[in-house]
């Protein structure tokens, strides 16, 4: 078990609330096999170049404790999933 | 025989006496770590156009400097942080 930080950033034409729920769903997700320490909803941001000819999107960062394995399956399924623009988890305390 | 074309250390110069030895910052302040998420703190170390300072304009230790890339470059990967800026 070590801690993680996850960001995520989420499409902006979902509204808040719904984003909030999908961050809800990441972290049932984590704590199926680890804990959520501290989950921070940043709300909307600007970008700070476009991406995907977009120009913002919904900020979140967990923490979190978990296995190896947890990181692994949370990093393919957010790549492929349709309403997260970009992710990236670190180990926490900027240990990487 | 050649000239001497060898160059002469240049002898310190009154300005170099008046100014202070830089300390590194983030020793300074005592940080664990450097935190990609603080984009204020990053912004300072970048010029205008974002491109990451050298260490002699910066004045970090070899550590933190190293340290500070990276968390650029993953601010940058987040897009909180721009890879170039159209500004200067």
């Amino acid at each position: 078990m070590r801690s993680y930080e996850l960001m995520m950033i989420h499409r902006p034409e979902l509204t808040e609330p719904d984003v909030r729920t999908l961050v809800g769903e990441v972290e049932g997700v984590i704590g199926a096999a680890g804990t959520v320490s501290d989950s921070d909803f940043w709300g909307k941001r600007r970008f700070a170049y476009e991406i995907d000819h977009l120009n913002e999107g919904f900020y979140s960062v967990l923490q979190f404790e978990s296995g190896a394995e947890m990181v692994e399956t949370l990093d393919r399924a957010l790549g492929l999933h349709d309403a997260v623009i970009r992710h990236k988890i670190t180990l926490a305390g900027g240990k990487n | 025989m050649p000239p001497n074309t060898r160059k002469k250390r240049r002898r310190p110069s009154a300005a170099d006496a008046r100014r202070r030895p830089k300390v590194c910052q983030f020793c300074k302040d005592k940080a664990e770590f450097v935190d990609y998420k603080e984009v204020a703190v990053l912004r300072k170390f970048m010029s205008d156009r974002g491109k990451i300072r050298a260490r002699r304009v910066t004045g970090l230790c070899p550590k933190h400097q190293r340290a500070l890339a990276i968390a650029i470059k993953n601010a940058r990967e987040m897009a909180l942080l721009p890879y170039i800026s159209q500004r200067g």
